[in-house]
């Protein structure tokens, strides 16, 4: 063991005498350096987030001074009067993001279903990792594909025999009435539902996980099938973790700005067709803040809507955060 | 040298006098928030022997090994009351330097916890951490420590590999080897063979017979034939109490207490 | 189940109603599991589609120009050049401004903070942040950098990713943090080593894969990113590298070129998106590799 060892090098066992109370403090220094860096990290992230809501709360002020909270229900947008009501968009932003989901929430059950219960164990990792990637396709590289592809699309095979075949049907028909121009709400919402589908898929996949083997190999011991595992174990195991997915994918939509700008037609009439043109307030943003003055009211009022939005995402994303937050159980 | 208690094959591996203590503990209580887990323990550990702590789980003997080099102080809502005497001063008043503390009481944990990083820089973590080294000197105490540590022979030729790829045994050895090349006067081991093969434990054993020459060292232990081999004074915990503390020849062939008896015969346990 | 009850047997199944509901159950079952099978090719159609458009358009335009030439007029066989430099300086802008702050923030949590309500407050409001609306820190940092300064720039676009990345990074390194054994952190200060250097130098080696993949995602999700650049460094169809004035990016200058009339713009927007997608899935790939566990 040690009988290659010199007595030069034994001497070196006799330990180093340290005094235990020392008089300098270097060493909490460095604690205390470090600490304090963390901490005021940690605190930059809160000033982060009230910085920007009071950047745009008081960017916005001038108009919400001019219009009050009649900014939030009027749909004059009209720069040449100077007169700004955020109603249009506002109204484009929740219709596009919930149709988004109600689109895409039943496709990410099924993807999230058959990645953890059907799909072969090998078969697993690429095709989830697939879905992953989906996810990480830049939203722009959306809004173009949408334009190019989904656009003529929608004209050509989609929208007419709808609007020939529901156009005529009383009240049902004001949603699918309008010449096909291929963009508008409706397309919107279906380039959002397939940007958020990953990511509710993945979600869901993720809190499926979770679900202990042994609930579900009792309930296959009594001969539930798969698909009676899933809805009645898995499903109401992991119901508010789903419903915090959901929301997360809904704070996406509400906020996706250049997968829409691309394709809502921008229009800041209310159109009553889900096949019409409208505006949501991320793509009102992108599309006139580029031609706003600095200082002048348009460019206030869409501060103003961006606060709004600010608002809303917030609340649905604080909800989907709750909602997600490990430990909670069904 | 060896005798046997005829309740047990347990066989007693040293018949060393006590020597002189190098850390007193007086009037020890300690909590975990309003638990009590030590209710006020006097013992002393000799200069250059091994004690063994033994009891049952949950009886206190690695909770005074944490306060030993003062571990639970990096847990809010744990706190020591009374006197640990370490050269006569008292390592739980205020003003202690923690980092100095621990380097003279240096701890070797249950589970090996080689750092992600090389072998070589394992050691010399902890070396740099309080001592300035040329790169020779650096290297003769990197193969100082593995030596000592019973691991040169076996790494030598791959000091700059990961230690992640070491066996269990080997990271084992490799952490005793760290915390000796700090150069310690007191080494904690906190059940440090019970992740191990009985092979691995047998050179772990061989080993703290061999380090006592140089170290004051506690080792707490759930396996009693480990306590017998390897420790000189054996103390017995239960319930957070120390029921008994002797050599280890008189604890394994006559004991004093009821408890104890029945405890090293596995009565209980 | 229903059965007739037998005073000799206890309950029996009645074998004609067993099968019934057994071949509708089982029918059930097979109705769903196709619908999802269904689902799921829906969604790899979906990716297989994008990324055909993008290989079938972005490929056609490919060429040696597109990395050698600045973009230019329409007409004029300009290329992508400054716009690819533009993304790589305000990327790195970000990802060198973001990452350390993330890495504190992260560590002030995993470390520091647990339990405690402010870290909770903390961790909060950085998932909140992880999927705010990018274009509102646009609209931020266009108030605070660019309004008050009277200059759109590079560096306030760098600066608006910065702080996409932060959230990113802190929800890995606090995970990667929480995911070490507390063992090891004991082990390093056993050895007499301070909090800091414990942290420093044992935790982050040992988190490092983790927080790599972190920066990773970070990287990859910022280099796509549009809506936070149009009021920050706002593009610019000139070459400049200046971080005080408007620079141009790969992102902006699609979105400029694919609304556009002009055919070769569009086919320029089409090659620019291949190469941005590309990256992005690349950089995604190699994500997922660093953090798949080792032997």
């Amino acid at each position: 063991m040690s009988q290659s060892l010199s007595g030069g090098e034994l001497k070196q066992a006799r330990p180093l005498v340290r005094p235990l109370v020392r008089s300098s403090r270097s060493s909490s220094w460095g604690d205390a350096v470090f600490a304090g860096l963390a901490k005021t990290a940690g605190l930059l992230v809160l000033v982060l987030l009230g910085a920007i809501i009071a950047s745009l709360f008081i960017g916005g002020w001038p108009s919400f001074r001019a219009f009050g909270l009649s900014f939030l229900v009027t749909a004059d947008w009209d720069p040449v009067q100077d007169m700004f009501g955020g109603a249009v968009p506002i109204y484009g932003t929740l219709v596009t993001a919930v149709l988004a989901i109600v689109m895409a929430v039943p496709l990410a059950f099924g993807i999230a279903f058959y990645l953890t219960e059907l799909a072969p164990g090998w078969f697993r990792r690429p095709v989830g990792t697939a879905i992953e990637l989906l996810a990480a396709v830049p939203s722009i590289i959306y809004g173009m594909w949408g334009f190019y592809m989904i656009v003529p699309f929608m004209a050509e095979w989609v929208q007419p025999p709808l609007i020939d075949a529901l156009g005529d049907i009383p009240v049902l028909g004001a949603l699918f009435a309008g010449p096909p121009f291929g963009t508008g709400i409706f397309t919107a919402a279906l380039i959002l539902a397939v940007m958020i589908l990953p990511f509710i898929a993945s979600t869901m996949r993720d809190v499926f996980l979770t679900v202990p083997a042994v609930f579900k190999e009792s309930a296959y011991g009594v001969g539930c099938t798969t698909w009676e595992v899933m809805r009645s174990i898995v499903v109401p195991y992991t119901r508010v973790s789903v419903v915090g997915g959901i929301m997360l994918g809904l704070g996406r939509a509400l906020g996706e700005t250049m997968a829409v700008t691309f394709v809502i037609g921008n229009t800041n009439r209310l159109s009553t067709s889900l096949f019409g043109p409208g505006n949501t307030i991320a793509s009102i943003v992108a599309l006139e803040f580029p031609e706003s003055q600095a200082g002048s009211l348009k460019l206030s009022s869409l501060l103003a809507l961006g606060f709004v939005l600010f608002v809303i995402s917030f609340v649905v994303l604080a909800c989907s955060r709750m909602l997600l937050q490990p430990g909670r159980k069904a | 040298m060896t005798s046997t208690i005829e309740m047990s094959t347990v066989a007693v591996h040293s018949d060393a006098v006590l020597a002189e203590p190098r850390i007193r503990v007086r009037g020890l209580d300690f909590f975990y928030g309003a638990n009590q887990a030590l209710k006020s323990i006097n013992v002393d550990f000799p200069d250059r022997q091994v004690t063994g702590m033994i009891g049952p789980s949950g009886c206190g003997k690695s909770t005074l090994l944490r306060v030993m080099n003062r571990m639970y102080d990096l847990y809010p809502g744990q706190r020591a009351v009374g006197e640990v005497l370490l050269d006569g001063a008292n390592i739980l008043a205020p003003g202690v330097d923690l980092n100095q503390l621990r380097s003279r009481i240096g701890m070797v944990f249950q589970k090996p916890t080689p750092f992600p990083m090389s072998i070589y820089e394992n050691i010399a973590f902890g070396v740099n951490l309080h001592e300035r080294l040329s790169k020779a000197q650096m290297d003769e105490r990197v193969e100082w420590s593995l030596s000592r540590a019973a691991l040169w022979d076996e790494v030598k030729d791959r000091l700059t590999a990961s230690a992640m790829g070491l066996s269990g045994g080997q990271q084992q050895r490799l952490c005793i080897a760290r915390t000796i090349a700090v150069r310690p006067e007191v080494i904690l081991l906190d059940e440090p063979t019970s992740a191990l093969d009985p092979i691995s434990t047998l050179k772990i054993e061989e080993l703290i017979d061999e380090l006592k020459q140089d170290f004051t060292i506690v080792i707490v232990t759930h396996n009693m034939q480990q306590a017998a081999r390897c420790a000189d004074q054996v103390a017995f915990f239960y319930l957070g109490e120390l029921v008994e503390v002797d050599t280890a020849t008189q604890m394994f062939t006559a004991p004093k207490q009821r408890r104890t008896q029945e405890y090293i015969t596995g009565r209980f346990g | 189940m229903s059965g007739v009850v037998s005073a000799m047997t206890g309950p029996r199944r009645d074998p004609a109603v067993a099968d019934r509901l057994s071949r509708r159950r089982r029918r059930m079952n097979r109705l769903v599991k196709g619908l999802c099978t269904g689902a799921t090719l829906v969604g790899l159609v979906f990716l297989g589609l994008i990324l055909g458009t993008l290989l079938w358009l972005g490929f056609g335009g490919l060429h040696w120009s597109v990395f050698t030439e600045a973009t230019k007029p329409p007409g004029s066989h300009g290329g992508l050049l400054n716009a690819i430099v533009g993304s790589l300086i305000q990327t790195l802008i970000g990802t060198a401004v973001g990452t350390p702050v993330g890495i504190m923030v992260g560590t002030y949590l995993s470390e520091y903070a647990a339990g405690t309500r402010l870290g909770d407050a903390v961790r909060f409001v950085s998932d909140v942040l992880l999927s705010a609306p990018s274009i509102l820190i646009g609209l931020f940092v266009y108030q605070v950098l660019v309004s008050p300064f009277g200059a759109f720039s590079g560096i306030a676009g760098g600066l608006a990713l910065a702080v996409i990345v932060v959230p990113i990074v802190v929800r890995t390194t606090e995970d990667m943090l929480r995911l070490i054994p507390v063992e090891l952190r004991e082990a390093a200060v056993a050895l007499g080593a301070p909090k800091w250097k414990s942290i420093v130098l044992v935790c982050y080696p040992a988190a490092r894969d983790g927080i790599a993949t972190g920066v990773l995602l970070a990287v990859a999700r910022i280099a796509g990113e549009t809506a936070p650049l149009l009021f920050t460094s706002l593009g610019n169809l000139n070459w400049s590298i200046s971080l005080t004035r408007p620079m141009s990016s790969l992102p902006v200058t699609i979105y400029q070129y694919a609304g556009s009339a002009f055919e070769d713009w569009v086919q320029l927007a089409w090659v620019g998106a291949l190469l941005i997608t590309l990256g992005v899935l690349a950089l995604n790939i190699v994500a997922r590799v660093l953090l798949r566990p080792r032997r």
